[in-house]
């Protein structure tokens, strides 16, 4: 079986180019994928009617029981047939129906390949997920067939509607398969069958499932989407209505029904449903003019009744009903098919337009005629065998004390046996308006004058025509092969049997009556139509669906306007309140209140800590951007101070340098900045950032307070002091940590910097991170100034001041800096490689030269950066992150473990004797990392931001969205 | 182990008044905010280390009186991963004003445009394509 | 070499590249080279790691050779391995496409001097989160990504990218501030970071301490896992990104959060008492972000809000905190990594195919390019939870760990998780409905020619809509061909999206194995801490 399904997937997949070669012949190519079914299926015959049964098993998922099984017994074997059979015969009429020059035919013969082997899938598998697997799979390839012109907006909606109601009940049956198969232990259909769980998760489980059913069989109140599925091409509904789709709810119910018919809700489900969607059904196809729409609405009637009996549960209901299933497939298939050939040639399907075609088209006619006969349950065809045992199984329930086994009383059976016979009734109706209509000779109406009709084209229906009449003859061999499957079911009343003849009994009162009833509505049909013209619909289920999915839609827009608001600060108020909120009330909440505190180490933390408040609180209310960085950096240096106070001097240094930084940034980028921040009326939210700022302050401090107090073991850090010199072989324990114990996050850190400056260069210079380097003698200026006083600036020093006009310029800071440049890059070498036993580092030493980079800036503006620095950050950055990690891979080809270090005593001549840890290296790619920081920040919110600045002086616009900005390659 | 209430109540006012100024809209106060909030966080990381003590280096101080230095060097990566980013979001603010003409944070238009059919009791533009060039949100009332 | 030694290369590698990329500023072909091979590389690292991980247990590697505990540990267990292999695949993938898209556009003057680097500190960022086996490293590796995120996030800063990245960075920077008050409060109480120390030593605090740190960080990861209510950033700010950047970013940066989550809460947390919280959380994330695509008109946002959504179901497994619930989410996430990432790029292609992703300006594409539609509608249904997909198989496997705990709240979040599949399903095929069905505009029947097909691109900027101040709307431009550079890769993901189905046993095999692991939790710290945690 597996193989037939891989066959109809290949076949499928190489659909649209078989389409492209042969052109609408590939369809018979196509066919061979459900005929070779078909044919594998017959072979099989003689084994599954002995009441054996074929089986394959591959793994798929084990974890979730999910397997490829494959098993086919009586049910499967008789399903299979149908999809197989009628798949090829329809594929085959596609041959004629469609014009070679159809558009999408390729798409359509992949889908509809496609959906031949998922629906052929369904019927096979023994495993419920896989089941499912191929439910799914047909409801999307039904998506895709009903959709097959797209460009109408009907056929989109219809599509859509079709793919969410199936999916919905789908959905429902996943969950209710899951729960049956959680209960049962197993996922194996078979064994679930044999075994069948019970409780209250099973029948739950069960509903659910038939939810399903109910929705893919398109029953009450699912009903709707069928007859919208009528935009698909004709034999898309052929198929769909006669053997796939909508029969795979038939089959579910008739596969359960042996173990779950006496589960609480399933009769009252598929009998009440079932009925009501019969009668309903034919009422609405006794009122069509559209005969496709009229057959499609005959679909949703007949597959109410198809339902209700597969889904009695009695022996004799099992027999009839599967006859049933076959007659229904034979002879809708054949109708549609007819439609299908009037519509083409006679490009209408309106039955008031249609007249005279049984004499125009006889054969087409006589299909027809022998297909109606089987839907109208008239002898001698299938319908009328199937139907007639159908009214039997009833009357045996509504006669026998206990139902038949069912349990059913004899009113509710009675009303049930009722409601079929009448909806039967109205199936005659319609079948006669069909039939009338289709073919018969209407006065007043233009004889239609048909397009010759190809021989090929008339064969697939009046094949189907044919077996119907077979069919009714071979009662006794289709009891034959039926028997194994409805043996499942406790023998009942008396021993079921097909037959054209069951002698006078009440069941064929019943199709009596059903027949002349539905003649009489037929022969007044004038007044019928006037009656449905005065009843209105209650509730029309489809317009309960557009409603639905209008209000979905509205619900959708409201929560998203809701919780989407779209502004920052709510976000972030949000994530604080959260926080707040749950670990702050945990906090209260959990009790965790044994605090001990200390007021201080040292008083003067006191002193620098009313400091910093005193700092921040005036920060908060400061108007000018200026005003309100002074007041940050004074945060900071306090900082700083604390860090002394506590014994962290690194700490301390490095956070007084990150300081500086930090506010010298802030400064060069609010030359550009207004100079106040744009006040706007906050009193409204002012109170509620207030409150939010304080609750935060305070949960943090609680937060502390609780875990400081709770610290229950010694820190791992106890031993860095014997460990860092005996195998870092450093003091500065702090550094050493940096460089060695943790240099993993030293090296995630300085690959921060790396890309922040890369980030900060790609925010000035849009397009790349190189900012050009430019020479003093460019300088505007300069060239002028050297006209006028000759001098020679090659010898001068600073030179770049002169690029500066005078006003610019600064002498003292030209000189102080003068003095100081050389001092603090010497200064900052030192830090680098003291800092393995005293305070410093990588860190510290990278931002003292930056400092003194920026400080040349400063000094003499842009040109005397790139004097002092010739080379690219970008160049300088990548460096560093080579160094750093070139070290680190270096430990690895010595043997050791990554970012491992050595310790390396030497002699060297003059210096003696040297004591070298490889831990310097990555220190010196972490100071040059810093160093290509500072110079891009200084090259792009410095010197970037002064070009931009001249341009606009010079009349360019400020506002440069990027001219160019093609992708990230 | 006690926890040393001046630093705790330092970090705590520094992180309230950062809260304070990240939930403004001009992307300078946020920046700051941040800055303040990270500097209670650093402070608070000593708190964590427990009593202050001597710089931890072998020979300068002995071990017993050293200062928990894991803290440090956790904090003193926070503080330069703070730098970096600062320098990034000042240049994103100055971007912003190249521009705007300002660094205030605006709303994103796209919610906007939801919220305005949520206030005007409409459905979604994208809902079962009523009509089949359907004017984009944006350009609804 | 061991294979243990392989341990730190995904991180240091793509470093070393990015070193190399920065230094070779100036040479595009060099850069394009050197991220390539690194990114292989990886590729074919993180293979090794799974295998060895699955087949002897952790591979555990002590930065710089330190004694434990004192150092820092890397760690590539089963879990961590798979992400890896997982992530590093998706971001060659992404690279393969954006390559393209930069031959396609001509890039003599896309920025590819910061995109390269900084793509490569991404990677790194990522792979660390995945391996650290330290809280402050975690915290190290988040730094990285994110700050590599920022750049991209914002590259080119057109000013729809300014607004939208302010959002991203701002919302980032605050979790990440809490996420060092959350190290700072765990090194208080325990005197440790390192994750197999914490695992026993958080065991002994008092509950309300332990009870606030966890929450503490469930908060802070389940910003970056961008779940309800912590999730409205997301939407805002990925879909401006250029298209491969929002899809490795979709791929990738939520779940980090999400396996963040999945560490500390079975490592750190087990039998927590958190599971209705986060099962309220899940329940929302899934509800409120499947009702936000519905609401959407926008191809990218919609699937931004689809990746929210269905953030919600790896945190229903997680909160399960089953072996079958873990498994369900592990699973999940890988496939929703490469499904996420796949329908990302596809936009991508349909905006450069179609002009813009608004569907209300599309239509007509699966007439005007077949292939798109096919590159669309496989990995759309695979999302919507379609079988035989991958979808489907990880959200049974979460469905039967919901209905297998017998929580009554369980079957409330197994009610939403199969709407939510619903409603996913309704969103993708609307925009199916309306982008590739719908009669189409001219110009997407007949695309410009290769040479306006640049220019227009050019005009339009990379991936992301330009935007007129005036009024905030995408620019209606010129749709172009597909270079076959971009359809490649993506056919790739879309392909292995697939290949889920077919090699889901073994992985859901692995994914079962891996949750044991995380549940036992002796094999992680045993690994560690060999000598037992002092």
């Amino acid at each position: 079986m597996t193989l037939l399904l891989l066959l109809h997937l290949g076949l499928a997949a190489l659909g649209p180019v078989v389409m492209r070669v042969m052109g609408r012949y590939a369809f018979l190519v196509l066919a061979l994928a459900p005929a070779a079914s078909f044919c594998w299926l017959v072979a099989q015959s003689s084994q599954v009617a002995q009441g054996g049964s074929v089986v394959e098993v591959v793994s798929w998922v084990p974890s979730l029981d999910l397997e490829l099984a494959f098993r086919l017994t009586t049910l499967q074997w008789v399903f299979a047939l149908l999809v197989t059979g009628i798949g090829a015969i329809v594929l085959v009429y596609c041959t004629w129906y469609f014009d070679a020059d159809d558009e999408g035919l390729g798409r359509f013969a992949l889908n509809f390949t496609g959906f031949a082997g998922a629906m052929l899938g369904l019927v096979v598998a023994d495993d419920l997920l896989l089941l499912y697997v191929f439910w799914e799979l047909t409801t999307v390839f039904s998506y895709l067939l009903i959709g097959h012109r797209p460009e109408r907006r009907a056929d989109r909606r219809a599509a859509l509607q079709a793919l969410i109601v199936t999916t919905a009940g789908g959905l429902a049956m996943l969950v209710g398969l899951i729960l049956i198969g959680n209960e049962a232990g197993t996922y194996r259909i078979s064994e679930i069958l044999a075994a069948p769980p019970t409780g209250a998760a099973v029948t739950a489980g069960v509903t659910l499932a038939l939810v399903g059913a109910v929705s893919k069989s398109a029953l009450v109140p699912f009903h709707f989407w069928l007859p919208g599925a009528m935009v698909a091409p004709t034999p898309v509904s052929a198929y769909l209505h006669a053997a796939a789709m909508v029969k795979a709810g038939v089959y579910l119910v008739a596969l359960f029904a042996p173990a779950f018919a006496d589960i609480g809700p399933w009769r009252p489900m598929v009998l009440g449903l079932g009925a009501a969607t019969m009668a309903l059904g034919a009422w609405h196809a006794l009122r069509q003019s559209d005969l496709k729409l009229l057959l499609a609405h005959g679909t949703v009637s007949q597959l109410g009744f198809l339902v209700a009996i597969v889904g009695l549960g009695t022996r004799s209901a099992a027999l009839a009903g599967v006859a049933m299933v076959v007659a229904h497939a034979l002879f809708k298939a054949s109708l549609f098919l007819v439609v299908g050939i009037i519509d083409r040639v006679t490009g209408t399907r309106d039955l008031r337009e249609l007249s005279g075609l049984a004499r125009s088209m006889p054969l087409v006619a006589a299909t027809g005629l022998v297909a109606a006969a089987s839907m109208a349950a008239i002898p001698p065809v299938a319908g009328f065998v199937a139907k007639e045992s159908v009214f039997i199984a009833f009357v045996d329930v509504g006669a026998t004390p206990d139902g038949d086994g069912t349990g059913i009383g004899p009113i509710v059976a009675g009303i049930v046996l009722a409601a079929l016979v009448a909806g039967s009734a109205l199936t005659v109706a319609y079948t006669a308006r069909f039939a009338w209509g289709a073919f018969a000779t209407k006065r007043g109406v233009s004889a239609t004058e048909p397009a010759p009709v190809a021989a090929g084209f008339v064969a697939a229906p009046a094949m189907l025509g044919l077996l119907s009449i077979a069919l009714g003859f071979a009662g006794a061999a289709e009891t034959a092969l039926i028997e194994p499957y409805a043996v499942a079911f406790p023998p009942g009343a008396h021993v079921p049997d097909l037959a054209l003849w069951h002698g006078l009994e009440p069941a064929l009162a019943l199709s009596v009556v059903a027949v002349l009833g539905g003649l009489a509505l037929f022969v007044l049909r004038d007044r019928v139509e006037r009656l449905q013209a005065r009843t209105v619909p209650m509730v029309d289920a489809g317009r309960a669906y557009d409603t639905l999915m209008r209000g979905l839609d509205r619900l959708a827009v409201e929560v998203t306007g809701t919780t989407q608001r779209g502004s920052l600060p709510i976000y972030l108020a949000v994530i604080l309140v959260v926080v707040v909120v749950l670990p702050g009330g945990a906090l209260v909440l959990g009790g965790a209140w044994g605090v001990d505190v200390r007021a201080w180490d040292v008083p003067a933390q006191a002193l620098i800590g009313g400091l910093i408040v005193a700092a921040a609180v005036l920060a908060t209310r400061a108007r000018r951007r200026l005003k309100a960085v002074v007041l940050l950096g004074v945060t900071g240096y306090g900082t700083a101070l604390l860090f002394l106070l506590h014994g962290a001097p690194d700490l301390a240094l490095t956070q007084v340098l990150v300081e500086t930084v930090t506010i010298v940034v802030f400064v060069l980028v609010m030359r550009r900045l207004p100079v106040y921040f744009s006040d706007r009326p906050l009193t409204s939210s002012r109170w509620g950032r207030l409150g939010i700022g304080l609750l935060a302050g305070t949960a943090v401090a609680g937060f502390v307070l609780s875990a400081t107090s709770a610290r229950i073991a010694e820190p791992v850090s106890e031993d860095f002091p014997a460990e860092a010199v005996s195998f870092g072989g450093g003091k500065n324990i702090v550094n050493v940590t940096l460089v060695d114990i943790r240099a993993w996050d030293t090296l995630g850190e300085i690959s921060v910097l790396a890309v922040a400056a890369t980030g900060v260069a790609s925010m000035v210079f849009v397009h790349t991170r190189r900012a050009g380097i430019a020479r003093p003698a460019e300088g505007p200026t300069i060239a002028a100034r050297r006209r006028a006083t000759g001098d020679d600036y090659r010898n001068t020093w600073l030179r770049g001041g002169r690029t500066l006009t005078p006003e610019r310029r600064s002498i003292i800071f030209e000189v102080v800096t003068r003095l100081s440049f050389h001092t603090m890059i010497v200064f900052s070498l030192f830090l680098l490689f003291a800092g393995h036993n005293n305070p410093g580092g990588g860190f510290a030493g990278g931002l003292v030269a930056g400092l003194a980079l920026m400080v040349r800036y400063l000094a003499a503006g842009r040109y005397e950066l790139d004097e002092a620095a010739p080379v690219d950050a970008g160049l300088v950055l990548g460096l560093g992150l080579v160094v750093a990690t070139g070290t680190g891979l270096m430990a690895l080809l010595f043997g050791g473990e990554v970012l491992q270090s050595a310790v390396i005593d030497l002699t060297v001549p003059l210096l003696g004797e040297v004591h070298l840890v490889t831990s310097i290296f990555f220190d010196i790619g972490v100071y040059l990392v810093v160093v290509g920081l500072m110079l891009d920040v200084l090259r792009s919110l410095g010197s970037g931001v002064d070009r931009l600045a001249d341009d606009d002086e010079e009349g360019e616009p400020a506002e440069r969205e990027p001219e160019v900005v093609g992708g990230v390659g | 182990m006690t926890a040393n209430l001046t630093l705790v109540l330092t970090a705590s006012a520094l992180v309230a008044a950062g809260v304070y100024l990240l939930l403004e809209r001009s992307l300078t106060r946020v920046l700051i905010g941040i800055i303040l909030i990270s500097n209670g966080v650093n402070v608070a990381f000593l708190v964590t280390g427990g009593r202050a003590g001597g710089a931890p280096i072998v020979g300068v101080t002995e071990p017993a009186r050293m200062s928990d230095p894991l803290p440090q060097a956790m904090v003193l990566t926070a503080i330069v991963i703070t730098l970096g980013l600062t320098a990034f979001l000042l240049a994103m603010a100055y971007r912003s004003w190249q521009l705007t003409g300002h660094d205030d944070v605006q709303d994103d238009v796209e919610d906007a445009a939801i919220r305005r059919l949520a206030e005007s009791d409409a459905g979604s533009s994208s809902y079962d394509d009523t009509d089949d060039d359907a004017s984009p949100p944006e350009a609804r009332p | 070499m061991r294979a243990v030694s392989l341990v730190p290369l995904p991180v240091v590698l793509p470093l070393l590249g990015a070193g190399v990329a920065l230094a070779l500023g100036r040479w595009d072909r060099a850069q394009r080279a050197v991220s390539l091979v690194v990114l292989m590389a990886t590729v074919a690292i993180a293979a090794v790691l799974l295998v060895n991980a699955d087949a002897d247990g952790p591979l555990v590697v002590w930065i710089g050779g330190w004694p434990e505990p004192l150092g820092i540990s890397l760690v590539a267990d089963r879990l961590s391995a798979l992400m890896l292999l997982v992530s590093a695949t998706v971001t060659l993938a992404v690279l393969v496409y954006s390559l393209g898209q930069g031959v396609a556009d001509g890039t003599r003057n896309t920025p590819v001097s910061i995109y390269h680097p900084t793509y490569l500190v991404l990677s790194a960022g990522v792979a660390n989160a995945f391996l650290a086996g330290d809280l402050f490293n975690l915290f190290v590796g988040f730094e990285v990504l994110l700050a590599a995120s920022y750049v991209l996030m914002t590259l080119t800063g057109t000013s729809e990218r300014i607004r939208a990245g302010t959002t991203y960075v701002v919302v980032s920077l605050l979790s990440s501030l809490l996420f060092l008050v959350a190290i700072a409060l765990v090194y208080a109480a325990t005197g440790t970071v390192n994750l197999a120390q914490l695992s026993g030593r958080l065991a002994d605090l008092p509950d309300g301490v332990s009870l606030v740190l966890q929450l503490l960080l469930l908060t802070v990861f389940s910003i970056k896992a961008a779940v309800f209510p912590l999730s409205a950033w997301l939407p805002d700010s990925y879909p401006t990104a250029p298209a491969p950047v929002t899809a490795v970013f979709a791929g990738l940066l939520t779940k980090v959060g999400v396996y963040a989550i999945i560490r500390t809460q079975t490592l750190l947390f087990p039998d927590s008492p958190l599971t209705d919280l986060l099962m309220w959380a899940a329940l929302l994330t899934m509800i409120v972000g499947i009702l936000g695509a519905v609401a959407q008109s926008e191809i990218k946002r919609m699937l931004s809000f689809t990746l929210v959504s269905h953030i919600g179901y790896m945190v229903f497994g997680v909160a399960l905190a089953t072996a079958a619930g873990l498994a369900g989410a592990i699973f999940y996430v890988v496939h929703h990594i490469t499904i996420q990432t796949t329908l990302f790029l596809v936009a991508g292609l349909v905006e450069r195919r179609g002009g813009s992703t608004s569907l209300s300006r599309l239509g007509g594409l699966a007439r005007a390019s077949p292939i798109l539609g096919v590159l669309f509608f496989v990995p759309a249904m695979n999302l919507g939870g379609i079988p035989p997909f991958s979808g489907f198989l990880g959200k049974v496997g979460l469905l039967q760990a919901g209905v297998g705990s017998g929580l009554p709240l369980a079957y409330v979040l197994v009610a939403g998780g199969v709407v939510t599949s619903l409603l996913t399903l309704y969103a993708v095929a609307k925009a199916w409905n309306l982008a590739f069905w719908r009669a189409a505009p001219a110009e997407i029947l007949e695309p410009a020619s290769a040479v306006d097909a640049r220019e227009a691109v050019r005009a339009r900027g990379a991936g992301g809509t330009p935007r007129n101040p005036a009024s905030d709307q995408p620019a209606p431009s010129p749709p172009v061909a597909l270079p076959a550079a971009m359809v490649a890769p993506t056919a790739g993901l879309v392909v292995a999206g697939v290949a889920l189905s077919v090699v889901a046993g073994p992985l859901f095999a692995v994914a079962d194995r891996a949750a044991a692991d995380l549940l036992e939790r002796s094999p992680y710290v045993e690994s560690v801490l060999p000598r037992g945690a002092p």
